[in-house]
């Protein structure tokens, strides 16, 4: 299935957006465009910023400058067509509830208050599961399995969801390696289907394996666009200040010092 | 009402002997407070004085010394809480709740157990200082005494370590021992102010003088001198309005010292409400997440 | 000791009632609370609810109406502030818990009898319950039963995962809020019968328990409810029938929460050979909280 053709406001718009917690810039100047079907990595040292952009596209902490648009509207009017996968142990491990029921909760937006999940609603959280290989753990309780099985969990919620727009906050970290191929597999068929993808990840590699723009950012933009050009040695210098970087996958980029 | 003079309200012999509990007992609290407040430790101090209920009471019945109960039960609560906590799906706040309970509960039976059993547990719970002897007066200047003895002896290895504590274990103390250390302290003073002021009220006199210093210095030993200073003023204070007006006096003392900290929340110059009202009123923006996790995740 | 025949006096058998009922609804609440590590909250509560059971007393209403008021400022408070908390905000708040509750002492120590009416305040009177007072608890019961009921798949999104509950639009600070009008409820249905000092362990103890035993938050609700009743029967009987044959007085409210402890101890012992039967094993790597947060992937 194509993209949507050009002419439509793009899926995410970002104008000079700047944010500051108590008056100190936290993250400023981001500038660029996602439209459907395409996807950006968030590339940056740790404390860039990257969490930060991705909590004011959710519209969860307002921006002190610049804009952000979603769909054409503002973030808070566009939620209930944003899904964000967080980092899985972030949550709690011991808590009582099954994967299936994880699952189910990217549904909740639309069951709305009061009413329980419906046979839809099941249906749609079992293929969201099926598609990322674990339809036969949806009775697991979510604690007992592992790193990478929970997040490919978070990324069937955000699946259910139905999203226009998908932003996860490192999503390949300590997560083994089938894993990461099915979370590929499953962003690949969310982006045919229309979706826009905005990935924050320290990983270079999977960076290019999945996306085909980056956001370069240290605090403020350093770069925004195509990944071949813009994944340079001197922009990622620019970016991590020099440090060297170990990658993997294909198309290794090495940054001298 | 007639308006008795400070002299009068103190004229009885009683009232001169919780008087001179009142002091005792408020200038520890400040002293100690300052410990309490630079570890963040104001709500274990108060799990830990409904968690000494029992041992005093039960140190009370056996007629052994309070302090030894009151030590005794408290280490056991520690160790209950550290095996509960260590376990699978109990948190650290579960297992202090249920220990707590329990605990609670237990002083609670035994008491119950006993005749005249509101009148002792009362002032267990919330102090009875018109009716402390002479005997009181003397262990708690001994404690009182001991206690700022460390105090004074370890004050740079504490405070370094409520700050810094891989650089105090670099140095080569050892750091756990003092950690227990401290907190025996603070369990003394804890059980020191019973008379005073009962073990539910207790952390309100070890917290409020030295939190109320603070808003008015920086400096370290400054601070400690002024919660004492503070403490032993409530006390005072708490005890002349609750002798005039004839209400509950651990109660009045502590009131007195949470309104000294209002005020000084408000007025104090640099650190209360009204010096810095820019800064304070600029809304921190920031997602609800769990209590703790800040704004400044990684990346 | 029998266990049923205490109940067939009419003072026992409201006294029955009014603790089934309690510790179910203290438990179905306890669970939230547990699995969102509240226990604080609830500790507050009973600091703060105090006054105003005190100063109902005095002017001669209804106690509930008295902790009710309080509590509601109380919940509201909280919710305020905790998304505020900083360091000195600890000091603060333990400061206004004790001021509150320092305040109750006060009013209350004008009185005449002032340690028997602090003590039936701090620990309850179940067995002095009345038919009004278990009316109360039911009206309570079935008000916080139906907001549970009705919010409860959206409270356990927030207590699972706060920030994909901001996220989908769900305003957080307001279903925190209401979880704390729902504790604050239920500490002013225990008012009377177990007090405000014992009722924390009506709503921690039973859920902690039922955590330790249950892989679904529905059996998780089930099992606390469960057991809170059954802490509340066996407490009363168990207080009655040694006061009666062994001339031991035991206070009932007290009594039933030893009861519970003792139920949750028996829990914690269970849990790990029925976690080993279940095969419900966290992998180790998890559990050790092994994330790579670096760059390189394993």
């Amino acid at each position: 299935m194509a993209p949507e053709p050009p002419g439509g406001p793009p899926v995410l718009a970002l104008r000079q957006a700047t944010v500051a917690y108590e008056r100190e810039p936290v993250v400023e100047g981001v500038d660029g465009e996602v439209a459907a079907g395409q996807s950006v990595a968030l590339i940056g040292p740790n404390g860039a910023g990257k969490s930060t952009l991705i909590r004011a596209v959710l519209g969860l902490v307002p921006l002190t400058g610049g804009t952000i648009q979603v769909l054409g509207r503002a973030p808070q009017a566009a939620r209930r067509q944003v899904a964000y996968v967080p980092q899985a142990d972030t949550l709690d491990a011991e808590f009582p509830v099954s994967a299936l029921q994880v699952v189910l909760m990217g549904r909740y937006p639309r069951i709305g208050w009061v009413r329980r999940p419906g046979t839809a609603d099941r249906q749609a959280a079992a293929s969201a599961l099926a598609q990322v290989g674990l339809a036969e753990r949806a009775s697991a309780r979510f604690g007992t399995l592992s790193g990478g099985q929970r997040q490919r969990v978070l990324l069937a919620r955000a699946i259910a969801q139905e999203p226009r727009l998908l932003l996860l906050d490192e999503p390949f970290n300590g997560v083994d390696a089938l894993s990461q191929d099915l979370l590929l597999t499953a962003m690949g068929r969310l982006r045919s289907a229309g979706a826009a993808v905005v990935m924050a990840t320290h990983d270079l590699g999977l960076a290019h394996l999945a996306c085909d723009e980056v956001c370069l950012l240290n605090r403020h933009q350093i770069g925004f666009g195509p990944i071949g050009t813009t994944l340079t040695p001197e922009l990622l210098r620019a970016t991590y200040g020099g440090q060297a970087l170990q990658l993997r996958g294909d198309g290794v980029i090495v940054a001298r010092p | 009402m007639n308006q008795l003079s400070l002299l009068e309200v103190f004229g009885d012999s009683f009232a001169r002997r919780a008087l001179l509990e009142a002091v005792m007992v408020g200038g520890l609290c400040g002293a100690v407070g300052v410990h309490v407040l630079l570890r963040r430790l104001p709500f274990f101090t108060m799990a830990l004085g409904h968690a000494t209920f029992p041992g005093v009471v039960l140190a009370a019945l056996l007629g052994i010394s309070l302090f030894a109960g009151a030590a005794a039960f408290g280490a056991v609560v520690v160790v209950v809480v550290a095996l509960l906590g260590a376990r699978d799906r109990v948190d650290d706040t579960s297992a202090v709740g249920v220990t707590l309970s329990g605990a609670f509960a237990l002083g609670v039976l035994l008491l119950s157990a006993q005749a005249g059993f509101s009148r002792d547990l009362t002032a267990y719970l919330v102090g009875s200082i018109i009716t402390v002897q002479v005997g009181d007066l003397v262990t708690t200047a001994l404690v009182g005494a001991a206690v700022l003895a460390a105090l004074a002896a370890l004050h740079k290895e504490l405070v370094l370590g409520a700050f810094d504590r891989g650089g105090l274990a670099a140095l080569g103390y050892p750091v756990l021992a003092l950690d227990v250390v401290l907190l025996l302290l603070i369990e003394a003073t804890v059980v020191t102010s019973i008379p005073a002021v009962g073990t539910i009220l207790a952390v309100a006199l070890i917290v409020a003088p030295a939190a109320t210093a603070r808003l008015w210095t920086e400096r370290l030993r400054a601070t400690m001198a002024l919660a004492a200073v503070l403490g032993a003023t409530s006390g005072v204070v708490g005890l002349a309005i609750s002798l005039q007006w004839r209400v509950a006096a651990g109660a009045t003392i502590v009131l007195v010292a949470a309104a000294l900290f209002a005020v000084s929340l408000v007025v104090a110059p640099r650190h209360g409400l009204l010096a810095r009202r820019p800064a304070a009123l600029v809304p921190v923006a920031a997602t609800t997440t769990a209590a703790g996790q800040g704004p400044t995740r990684a990346g | 000791m029998n266990l049923f025949e205490p109940f067939t006096i009419p003072y026992m058998q409201r006294a029955l009632a009014e603790v089934l009922v309690l510790g179910a609804l203290a438990g179905a609440v306890g669970v939230l609370v547990v699995l969102r590590r509240l226990a604080f909250v609830g500790d507050a509560l009973t600091h703060t609810v105090f006054p105003g059971v005190v100063i109902a007393h005095l002017l001669g209403r209804s106690l509930m109406a008295g902790a009710l008021a309080f509590g509601v400022l109380t919940a509201v408070l909280l919710t305020g502030l905790g998304s505020h908390r900083r360091v000195g905000d600890d000091a603060a708040l333990a400061i206004l818990l004790t001021s509150f509750f320092s305040l109750g002492v006060v009013l209350i120590s004008r009185t005449r009898g002032f340690t028997a009416d602090l003590t039936v305040f701090l620990f309850g009177r179940v067995l002095a319950i009345d038919r009004t007072d278990l009316v109360q608890t039911l009206v309570v019961a079935a008000v916080v039963a139906l907001v549970l009921a009705v919010l409860h798949k959206e409270l356990v999104l927030r207590a699972f995962d706060p920030e994909a509950a901001a996220a989908m639009g769900y305003r957080t600070r307001r279903l925190d809020l209401v979880l704390n009008l729902l504790i604050a409820l239920v500490v002013v249905a225990a008012v009377e019968a177990v007090g405000t000092v014992l009722v924390i362990a009506l709503i921690v103890v039973p859920a902690a328990a039922a955590r330790l035993l249950a892989d679904r938050v529905a059996a998780m609700t089930a099992l606390a409810c469960l057991l809170g009743a059954a802490g509340g029967w066996l407490g009363l009987a168990i207080s009655y029938e040694v006061s009666v044959d062994h001339d031991l007085r035991l206070a009932a409210g007290a009594t039933i929460v030893v009861v519970l402890v003792g139920l949750f101890l028996v829990a914690a012992a269970v849990a790990p050979l029925r976690r080993r039967l279940a095969r419900d094993r966290v992998p180790a790597v998890a559990r050790r909280g092994l994330g790579n947060s670096g760059g390189v992937p394993q």
